[in-house]
């Protein structure tokens, strides 16, 4: 009879050791959790950067890709001219010099017109869109300068170089994201 | 009278099978959320990374944080920023480095800093004679959301007098 006893209580697992380590475990897993992940963007200086092997090809300029960003929206340039892909080329932006003291409006105006209020009101879209189209012209180029204005806030420099670096709508053979220009410069802008 | 004991008796054992099951769904969710980074963050009202699409991972660099209030190198404040009157929005704010502190477009005493930490990377470069120890000029640059390009320009254009020329903007990595 007692040996039957015996038999009935080791049936009755003792997990108060586990429940001391998970206790344990568990504040110290807290503090080495990561609920934010971060990543990093590359960019150079322009000065000291690498030198970017150019081939010169003699009838087909070298792109020299600049987004302009302004409290007023994006200005794609390239080839020191205003870069039009839908229209005749740049030809057409160079036939019609802007009037002295009057200002271009830029490739990319804010949705709401005038100034753009925040990061949404910039048509990143569209900037995406414009940026492909040149991307077909110039399937070999993959820098882009940023000029941002003084006021320019950093978040909208961020999201300028997200817009820059892949087209999340079109996916290549391999279902990833459209690569466009994915190595960004910042220069330091009008003084 | 008997039955009655025996019950009582039941019933204070503690049972601790449920907080078993709670405890372990607790550590499996946080040994998946564990981190082995490099760097690390700490946000506040003055740091506010900004979310982007970049899944690079960082890696070891000097660590600049440029936050509303404050430059900060490793961990070690360096200036404080001040605020000044924002000319085209009236009443309005924009953060600016204080002009007493700068010379030329080169803050100061960022540029010492950095050149202190410069020199020390590339003697521990030297020292440890393999190219992974070597100084390459790389910095992490935390930088408010809202902080405007020019503090940003000069912080950048600090940096690269003080031979740091490849940034690493650190951002939150946003979903999808």
């Amino acid at each position: 009879m007692a040996v039957k006893r015996r038999q009935e209580d080791s049936q009755e697992l003792n997990l108060i050791p586990i429940m001391n380590l998970v206790t344990i475990l568990i504040p110290f897993l807290i503090m080495a959790a990561e609920f934010v992940q971060l990543s990093v963007i590359d960019s150079t200086l322009p000065a000291i950067g690498p030198p970017q092997p150019v081939e010169e090809e003699p009838d087909k300029p070298p792109l020299n890709l600049s987004l302009a960003i302004t409290g007023k929206g994006i200005t794609v340039l390239g080839a020191d001219a205003v870069l039009n892909p839908e229209g005749a080329g740049e030809g057409a932006a160079a036939a019609a010099p802007a009037v002295e003291g009057e200002e271009r409006p830029p490739t990319v105006p804010c949705k709401s017109g005038g100034t753009c209020t925040g990061v949404d009101d910039y048509d990143w879209d569209e900037l995406t869109r414009i940026l492909g189209l040149i991307k077909d012209q110039y399937p070999d180029d993959e820098n882009v300068i940023l000029v941002p204005d003084q006021r320019v806030r950093y978040e909208i420099i961020v999201k300028t170089m997200d817009s820059s670096r892949e087209d999340k709508k079109t996916k290549t053979a391999d279902n990833k994201n459209r690569t466009l220009f994915p190595f960004v410069v910042i220069a330091g802008g009008a003084l | 009278m008997a039955v009655k004991a025996r019950r009582h008796e039941v019933d204070t054992g503690l049972n601790i099978n449920s907080m078993m099951d709670m405890m372990t769904i607790i550590l499996v969710f946080l040994l998946k959320s564990y981190s082995t980074s490099d760097i690390s963050v700490a946000p506040s009202d003055n740091l506010q990374l900004p979310l982007s699409s970049a899944q690079k991972a960082p890696e070891m660099a000097v660590n600049l944080v440029v936050a509303q209030d404050q430059l900060v190198v490793d961990g070690v404040p360096v200036l404080a920023l001040s605020k000044a009157p924002d000319e085209d929005n009236p009443g309005q704010e924009l953060t600016v480095v204080p002009e007493d502190e700068k010379r030329g477009q080169v803050i100061t005493k960022l540029y010492d800093r950095l050149l202190e930490k410069a020199e020390s990377a590339k003697a521990l470069g030297e020292r440890s004679g393999s190219s992974e120890h070597e100084f390459k000029g790389r910095i992490l640059m935390q930088v408010d959301k809202n902080m405007p390009f020019s503090v940003v320009r000069e912080v950048m254009y600090t940096a690269g007098q003080a031979q740091f020329g490849e940034f690493r903007f650190v951002v939150y990595k946003a979903e999808g």
